[in-house]
């Protein structure tokens, strides 16, 4: 009889939510184990925007971007984390008003946002458009490298001493006093199983027979070759329908939520370009010299949700041992920080800030 | 000797002579040919300097793929390999 | 407003001018989209407006008769046109396109992809230096410009190409300093049955060869360039003994060609949905498509050296039996033709492709110190270092490097990488796939895929939740 690996936790999915618990049950004694279908850090959490911008965050979730901020911080450049300041547009009257109202919101939940003039815009940025009738500006903003997501926790869990497999798809999960894992690359044994797959949550949870009502957005981002600096501060719309940065190689990175196709079951969805060119047009209007640099890839990331687009970060309900982590809008951000609340969970202890039920009713907005 | 592929070169007929600029330097090439092979003729191989360590490139792929000829005519970055010359063209590198 | 065809076809080489031929015959109307100024790709690519007059070559009468042959058809060739996206909306293809400074959406019921091929070169020292250039680039060059890469020239690589590149050399009036080659008399001895059912090309190849011997210029087999010499451009050159290991003299050259052996251009078909596989010997990754051109996807067909490198006798009669395929899957007759000519084609493509792989002792020619990744300056060490810290996969490696994140997109390392990778891991390549194509295919100015817009007719959504 071949000898059945068996730890204390499972968890499926190797992005950061994953990764962070992770490492967080371990720091609490638990022997862990990631599993990842492809490479750690290659879905939502490494292919994403890389915004860390309190501007574009919940209202309600405000208090968990605030740490995530710091957390990032502290990363540094392991990440390629840079705290620039942040600026959002508004174009015209309907958006100043929108601009207005919510970044009047989000500065009452914490985040230090203030507007600021045109003159002051203009001295920060001297290649934005002048059409910009409001802007705001919270000095917090700033960016990550979303593509390190991978190399980054290889290595913090590889320092950890906690085991991971890439590559590693979960078939099916037997539960009768724990838990039996069937994967591709063979069966594993846990005590408990936290399910951190992003968009695959509804796939994973099925295999216990829960239904999670997760849905997928598939968010577009694209990039430019190295231009000479064009603007020094993330540069966001009133709508959150862009967001854009030059990184420190000079390439200049766009997004802003424009929806590509495919769904998570199919694969890794694929860019559509109805709305990458408004999403770049978007872009042009704010910074019009961006019209001439080349962008060299666009690409999309499967962003989770359920219907009240709150975190899934909890017990799995009706599966005692069984959790789940997911589903955070803003997940790049406060990834870091809600996995080590989801970990002190796992532990038995009090999490520093409520998690979020999954076994909630969707349909209400749980303020 | 005897050539079994025997040298053409004096049965080639080219275009009139034109002068374009590059990095501000006039360089003269045939009316509609490439720029990368005018520059070439000219004896400019080195084009740009690559990202990180600045080392000197120049043309490679020959079909637009490489990137390695990039230059800048009008504020764009363009492919010289993919790039006719006309008169009075300014040319500078990236 | 959308140009609408019944087929559309990227790139009009051998492949996709005779599909478009064939389609066109049919009654269908067809568009045929390259981005050189006239139909020839790559292997029969036309002179520039500036050559008046030049001799014939078997290439040029090639291209001409194809040229001819599509101006005279009910084709319409869109010519200096570059594909950046292609996408199914609904039940038709669109084609996100650029034409110099406009852009323009092109739509049609059915795509043929003939997207042809690019070089591999196996990095080795000093392959980045100015006066380096492809020996498919190098045939580019004289096809196009009827120009030498310069004064002096060595020629190195794999396969019948170097012997081409040669011979257009000395056609041109340029001197060869050497021909450099990994391959092996045996080698070409081996090859010669498959070889057998080509004989014009035979006989050609070995004109090239005998000319060469006769002008007296030193024909290394079983060696390979393993340093360049220059700062600013080539100045010298090492030549390595594959078999012994020992490098010979320098030799004074200011320019090399080099190749060895070509992949097939796989990201459109990619991106669509294709499924790929590793085959040596049709040039590494090649999508899934049959002899006519037909994919497991409607409406979808791939021809040419874009599906497996073959040659061009080979894609010609792959692009007729996809052209007529295509259109009678849109309801038109069109001849079914036997497979006989396509199979004799790819036996020798196939025989030709053999010769050009890379082997071991070339793959070692590459020390630590050789740059990958061109675009980013990537190093061997680089990539090592990445595979040594857990990254499995060209996507991870990407991602943790921007190794085939810049410019080309990973056109010009992706191999080599994966190579890397294979070596450092034990795993083989067919376990080490190229890394997620991204659109779009080519660089394209961010105003130009903006195309022209009016901010309040932009679609600009509800905002995401509070």
């Amino acid at each position: 009889m071949t000898h059945t690996p068996t730890y204390d936790i499972a968890i499926i999915g190797g992005g950061i939510m994953g990764c962070a618990t992770a490492l967080r049950v371990a720091e609490g004694g638990m022997s862990a184990i990631v599993l990842d279908k492809d490479d750690l850090g290659q879905g939502a959490s490494g292919v994403n925007a890389g915004t860390l911008s309190l501007q574009i965050k919940r209202v309600k979730l405000m208090p968990y971007a605030l740490r995530g901020h710091h957390l990032w911080e502290q990363m540094g450049d392991a990440v390629g984390f840079a705290k620039t300041g942040g600026y959002t547009l508004a174009f015209n009257a309907r958006e100043a008003e929108m601009l207005q109202e919510r970044q009047t919101l989000k500065a009452q939940a914490g985040a230090p946002i203030e507007f600021v003039s045109n003159n002051a815009l203009r001295a920060a940025e001297p290649h934005l458009t002048q059409k910009v009738e409001a802007a705001s500006f919270c000095p917090e903003d700033g960016y990550a490298n979303s593509s390190l997501t991978g190399q980054y926790y290889r290595g913090r869990l590889r320092d950890a001493g906690i085991a991971y497999r890439e590559g590693c798809k979960v078939t099916d999960i037997g539960h009768s006093a724990g838990f039996l894992l069937t994967t591709t690359t063979g069966q594993i044994r846990a005590s408990r199983v936290l399910l951190a797959a992003g968009a695959w949550l509804k796939p994973l949870a099925a295999l216990l027979d829960v239904d999670l009502p997760v849905n997928a957005r598939v968010n577009t981002v694209s990039v430019t070759e190295r231009i000479p600096t064009l603007m020094g501060s993330v540069i966001g719309h009133a709508t959150g329908l862009l967001t854009m940065k030059q990184k420190a190689n000079g390439t200049v990175l766009i997004g802003g939520g424009w929806q590509g196709l495919g769904t998570p079951q199919d694969g890794r969805g694929t860019v559509n370009a109805d709305a990458v060119k408004p999403n770049l047009a978007l872009a042009q209007y704010a910074v019009p010299a961006l019209a001439k640099a080349r962008v060299t890839r666009s690409w999309t990331g499967f962003e989770a949700n359920v219907p009240d687009f709150y975190p899934l970060a909890g017990a799995l309900p009706g599966v005692p041992d069984a959790y789940v982590l997911g589903c955070v809008r803003g997940g790049y951000t406060i990834g870091p920080y809600i996995g080590q609340l989801m970990g002190d969970f796992i532990l038995g202890r009090d999490p520093e800030l409520p998690l979020f039920d999954p076994g909630r009713d969707f349909t209400k907005d749980t303020t | 000797m005897i050539r079994l592929v025997p040298n053409q070169a004096t049965q080639i007929t080219r275009s009139e002579k034109v002068t374009f600029t590059f990095d501000g330097t006039p360089v003269t090439g045939h009316a509609g040919e490439s720029l990368v092979a005018a520059l070439m003729r000219a004896g400019y191989l080195a084009l740009r300097n690559a990202p990180n360590d600045a080392a000197p490139r120049g043309a490679f792929c020959g079909m637009g793929l490489c990137q390695e000829c990039t230059v800048m005519i009008d504020g764009q970055v363009v492919e010289a390999c993919r790039t006719g010359i006309t008169p009075g063209l300014t040319v500078e590198r990236v | 407003m959308a140009d609408h065809y019944d087929i559309a076809v990227v790139g009009a080489g051998p492949a996709g001018g005779n599909a478009a031929l064939a389609a066109a015959q049919a009654g269908l109307r067809v568009a045929l989209l390259d981005e050189q100024p006239t139909p020839g790709g790559q292997v029969w690519r036309d002179k520039s407006a500036s050559i008046l007059s030049a001799p014939v070559t078997p290439e040029s009468r090639a291209g001409a008769a194809l040229r001819k042959a599509i101006e005279t058809s009910a084709v319409t060739p869109l010519s200096q046109i570059r594909v950046w996206d292609i996408r199914l909306r609904d039940d038709h293809w669109v084609l996100q396109a650029q034409r110099a400074a406009t852009s323009q959406e092109i739509t049609s019921k059915s795509l043929i992809l003939a997207t042809g091929a690019r070089e591999y070169v196996q990095p080795f020292p000093g392959w980045t230096t100015p006066g380096v250039i492809g020996l498919a680039g190098a045939t580019a060059l004289f096809k196009q410009s009827l120009t030498l890469p310069g004064k002096r020239t060595v020629v190195s690589g794999t396969g019948p190409l170097v012997f081409y590149v040669a011979s257009e050399i000395r056609r041109l009036g340029g001197e060869v300093a050497a021909v450099v080659t990994p391959n092996t008399r045996s080698q070409w001895a081996r090859a010669l049955p498959d070889m057998l059912g080509q004989p014009k090309l035979l006989a050609r190849g070995a004109l090239w060869v005998a000319d060469l011997m006769l002008a007296r210029v030193p024909i290394l087999w079983g060696h390979a360039v393993a340093q360049v010499d220059g700062a600013e451009q080539v100045t010298a050159l090492k030549v390595r003994n594959l078999r012994t290991g020992t490098d010979g003299p320098d030799i004074a050259a200011d320019s090399l060609c080099i190749g060895h052996g070509l992949i097939p251009n796989i990201e459109a078909a990619q991106i669509l949905g294709v499924a790929v596989r590793h085959d040596p010997s049709l040039g590494g990754w090649v999508p899934d498509a049959a002899p006519d051109g037909a994919t497991a996807i409607k409406g979808l067909y791939l021809c040419g050296d874009g599906c497996g490198i073959r040659g061009a006798t080979a894609a010609g009669l792959q692009g007729s039996l996809t052209g007529a395929r295509a259109a009678r899957d849109l309801g038109r007759d069109a001849p079914t033709s036997p497979l006989a000519r396509w199979h004799k084609a790819d036996r020798f493509g196939r025989a030709m492709t053999a010769l050009s792989l890379p082997t071991p002792a070339l793959e070692a020619l590459t020390t630590r110190d050789t740059i990958i990744c061109r675009c980013e300056s990537l190093r061997c060490t680089d990539i090592i270092d990445e595979v040594a810290t857990g990254a499995a996969s060209t996507n991870a490696v990407k991602s943790g490097r921007r190794a085939g994140m810049g410019p080309c997109g990973g056109k010009y390392c992706q191999s080599a990488i994966a190579t890397l990778i294979a070596a450092q891991t034990g795993k083989s390549l067919a376990d080490v796939p190229p890394p997620t194509p991204r659109p779009p295919l080519r660089p394209v100015p961010l105003g130009q895929a903006a195309g022209a817009f009016e901010y309040d007719a932009l679609p600009i959504s509800k905002p995401a939740p509070l």
